[in-house]
């Protein structure tokens, strides 16, 4: 390693190219900033490579498969085709090639100067980049810390062999499991037992028995009720006890909430939790940067940290661990480095999973609005009664809504059903104008369309809904 | 749940600071139990709880200083726990009751409880490109939900606020602008009340001279003998003497019931000049207090009253006010009687004169002025000047004190 004597002066440097970064950098390029930006492996970061978009691959050929038996209704394909693993790696390395290469032309056609290696701070305007035999330093007016967070095995699970998976490992496997074992409740382990059983996965779900599934209570109870029509077996686990693998078999041990002793023998163990900010290399601690006591970066609305030229984005600062954060918080930066006044609000971010048929949250769940002591309404609209479910065969679902009793104003929109993902956008716009009743009963819904099922859960709050039995009783008719 | 909000605890005030908490969160709290101590621009006040529970959320950090009408915690009342599990078990009937109940009592909070912000984001940027909070602009919708046009009449109400003074002092254009002082808190108080007191009471003020020299010649002995007291406490003792043998000067008339109420207790206002204004500690039941006891009580009020620090009770219920001007000079005022007290006295600044004694010589005398302002609905002024005539005796004369001793 060579030390230059000589630095180099930038304006803002953005280290880490994950969505956050290179969102980051795009923008601040668009508005008249000079951005480089550092990454020490593959542009799009952990997201495009083996987070969100090789799960997603996974997620959209499980739901293409599960539509086998209604494809066969239309009388299209047959009962013999046959699934072939070896084509979907191929698939999934194509799309992530094409996604990568398409961020890269981005940063290119921005003019943003990519350098690739390994940045090391060394002082609060100062920081250095490590590439092979290579070290340059650079000096800069300002830093976007988005160097993203690693996932962690809980210590209790250290890894035995190959057959302990983090999440991100299991979208690598080159084979498909015979039977997988997903400890865990968040999105990630939701939508990896829920596509390796559409994929013909034998499943099996060890969930803490404390924590619930991400979503309204309504959905959490209808993925469990999807899971066990799929064969899809959901523990719950109380104690755990221990893990011990052998060349083809792994087996997962532990309490039940009855104190009964349980074990769970498969082919891999997949486990989903926690991740720890990447920051230790990065050395910014050194110069005392504000930092929380899980070690996240503390920052402003503005992102900026307690170091006014170091701002922080995505998973090194508090909250969920999306890239869904971490696009707006890069936006938010460099808006803010560009003079703008902004804002940033993870009040109504849309909590979301592509499992089969796909789920989202937004706002006040019905537990949240108890907690709070809050009069609400709440009308859930079975997709069962919307044409258009029944055309596509996908009349899995509803659409729940839990609005203000004082002031109408919609406090949560939840959905588990076909177009969900779509439908958040709607959810969070909502949500975000403080709209009302009125605001959403009031438009045209196109027909025939799952958007219908908005509208009709809206007025069912009111028991108007058109295509839902009527409440018998209904207190407020 | 219930906020405890700060609210005017009196004198007019308009914001406080937190200086401590007296519970923490999750803490049982009975009804009029002391929650937090809030320091005013005149006091230290304790905000109570309004009724039996715990403590759900402390708002407002300690240090931070807030406007009335701030939430500074939130309590669970004892109860609600059972009415929430209703919730649960028909969300749609109780939800209806509910809201009745919630628009009229509390508002605010419980419509918005996880602080969400109530307008488009469009609105707020309205907002944030002008430098204002959302936070701060009013509703016009019941709901609490701010629109542009909401974001715009505030903007414009402030713009024109600041442009109708402009326009008014900037024309001639030779004019400069004039500092402006906030006409607010305790300044207003003052106003509030000087204005009622001269508008309610006839006041007749008349003037008189008291010679010191002899309560001066046993003040000196006295410190000799080491005790030191200072003169207001004598002036305070022979004015209660004088008070109850004169008690239509330690009245209140009620006009509403057409009666004189001759109070038995003897609570002395002293009117205590301040960095913020006029402040009026009071010593009550000077009549039972010695005169080193009511030194002892003067000094600790006049040092409360200028550090801010004075209990809401140290402030209240006061029959007769005395206004100490000595030390700042003056030789005589008009003041202005604590409404709805029947007199007031000023004390001016004690000189030395040239005075005759008994055998007709010239010595030089320690003489104070004072200036009695009386309401003559109550009282006349021959009755008045009988008053000030015993106060004097018993100054000039101050073995006399002795005799009154209880």
């Amino acid at each position: 390693m060579v030390v230059g004597e000589i630095s180099q002066e930038r304006d803002l440097i953005i280290i880490g190219g994950g969505p956050g970064g290179y969102s980051a950098a795009i923008r601040g390029a668009q508005l008249g900033l000079a951005v480089t930006l550092i990454e020490q492996s593959e542009m799009g970061g952990v997201c495009l490579n083996v987070g969100c978009i090789p799960s997603k691959v996974f997620t959209h050929a499980a739901a293409k498969c599960a539509e086998t038996a209604h494809l066969q209704e239309l009388g299209i394909g047959s009962s013999t085709d046959i699934f072939d693993f070896k084509k979907l790696l191929s698939y999934k390395a194509k799309v992530i090639n094409q996604l990568r290469t398409g961020v890269e032309s981005l940063c290119n056609a921005n003019k943003i100067e990519i350098i690739r290696g390994k940045a090391t701070f060394l002082g609060v305007d100062r920081i250095g980049v490590e590439n092979g035999h290579q070290f340059d330093i650079f000096e800069f007016e300002q830093v976007i810390i988005a160097t993203g967070s690693s996932p962690i095995m809980p210590p209790a699970l250290k890894r035995k062999g190959k057959r302990t998976l983090l999440p991100y490992e299991l979208f690598m496997l080159e084979e498909m499991p015979e039977h997988l074992i997903v400890r865990g409740q968040d999105y990630i382990a939701l939508e990896a037992a829920s596509s390796f059983a559409a994929l013909g996965t034998k499943v099996s779900i060890v969930i803490d028995e404390k924590i619930s599934f991400p979503f309204d209570e309504s959905i959490n109870k209808e993925l469990n009720r999807l899971f066990k029509k799929r064969k899809v077996s959901v523990h719950k686990e109380n104690e755990f006890i221990s893990t011990s693998e052998t060349e083809d078999e792994i087996t997962i041990t532990f309490k039940t909430g009855k104190h009964v002793e349980n074990s769970i023998q498969g082919t891999h163990l997949v486990v989903s939790g926690t991740s720890t900010p990447n920051l230790d290399s990065l050395g910014i601690n050194r110069f005392g940067i504000e930092q929380t006591s899980e070690g996240f970066i503390k920052v402003g609305e503005n992102m900026q940290s307690s170091i006014p030229s170091i701002y922080a984005i995505g998973d090194v600062t508090e909250g969920p661990m999306l890239a869904v954060k971490a696009i707006k918080q890069g936006k938010t930066a460099v808006a803010s480095i560009a003079g703008e006044k902004v804002a940033m609000s993870l009040t109504f971010y849309p909590v979301i999973a592509h499992t089969i048929p796909p789920a989202v949250s937004v706002g006040l769940t019905e537990e949240n609005a108890r907690d709070f002591g809050l009069d609400v309404r709440i009308s859930q609209f079975a997709l069962g009664g919307n044409g258009y479910a029944t055309i596509t065969g996908k009349k899995d679902g509803f659409i729940k809504v839990i609005s203000n009793s004082a002031t109408e104003i919609i406090e949560g929109l939840h959905m588990i059903g076909e177009g969900a993902i779509e439908m958040a956008g709607s959810f969070v716009q909502l949500l975000e104008m403080a709209a009302k009743e009125e605001d959403i009963k009031f438009p045209l819904y196109a027909h025939p369309g799952f958007n219908e099922g908005l509208l009709e859960a809206i007025e069912g709050l009111i028991g108007q809904a058109i295509h839902a039995i009527p409440v018998k009783n209904n207190s407020l008719l | 749940m219930l906020e405890v909000k700060l609210h005017d605890i009196g004198e007019g005030m308009t914001e406080g600071e937190v200086i401590h908490y007296l519970v923490k969160i999750g803490d049982s709290v009975k009804t009029d139990q002391p929650l937090v101590e809030v320091q005013t621009d005149k006091m230290v006040a304790e905000l109570t709880s309004p009724c039996t529970g715990i403590v759900k959320e402390i708002c407002i950090a300690v240090g931070e200083t807030i406007q009335v009408g701030t939430s500074l915690l939130v309590i669970e009342k004892m109860g609600v726990a059972n009415t929430e599990q209703r919730v649960k078990v028909n969300t749609k009937q109780t939800a209806e009751q509910k809201a009745v109940s919630l628009i009229g009592q509390e508002g605010k909070l419980l419509l918005n409880p996880y602080k969400r912000v109530l307008a488009a984001p469009y609105t707020r940027k309205i907002a944030r490109d002008n430098n204002i909070k959302i936070e701060d602009v009013p509703a016009s919708d019941p709901s609490g939900k701010v629109t542009e046009e909401d974001v715009y009449s505030f903007l414009n109400e402030n713009q024109q606020s600041e442009k109708s003074i402009n326009e008014v002092y900037l024309e001639p254009s030779s004019q400069k602008n004039p500092d402006e002082i906030p006409f607010k808190g305790i300044r207003k108080k003052i106003a509030e009340k000087m204005t009622k007191s001269l508008f309610t009471i006839p006041h007749v003020t008349h003037f008189d001279e008291v010679n010191m020299t002899n309560l001066f010649k046993m003040r000196e002995e006295l410190k000799d003998s080491s005790e030191s007291v200072s003169v207001p406490a004598f002036l305070i003792k022979a004015l209660v003497i004088s008070l109850k043998e004169f008690p239509i000067f330690n009245a209140e008339l009620d006009e509403k019931n057409s009666r004189i109420l001759l109070k038995k207790n003897y609570h002395i206002g002293i009117a205590t000049n301040t960095e913020s204004g006029l402040i009026v500690p009071v010593i009550h039941d000077v009549d039972m207090k010695s005169i080193k006891q009511i030194n002892k009580d003067v000094k600790e009020l006049t040092a409360k009253a200028i550090a801010g620090t004075l209990q809401p009770f140290e402030m209240k219920n006061s029959t007769f006010t005395v206004s100490n001007v000595g030390p700042l000079g003056s030789t005589g005022a008009t003041p202005i009687i604590n409404y709805p007290e029947t007199a007031l006295i000023a004390f001016h600044k004690t000189k030395k004169q040239p005075i005759i004694n008994e055998r007709d010589e010239i010595v030089i005398g320690h003489i104070m002025t004072l200036s009695m302002a009386f309401d003559h609905r109550v009282a006349d002024g021959a009755t008045a000047v009988a008053f000030t005539n015993r106060f004097a005796s018993l100054i000039e004369q101050p073995h006399k004190l002795i005799m009154e001793m209880i």
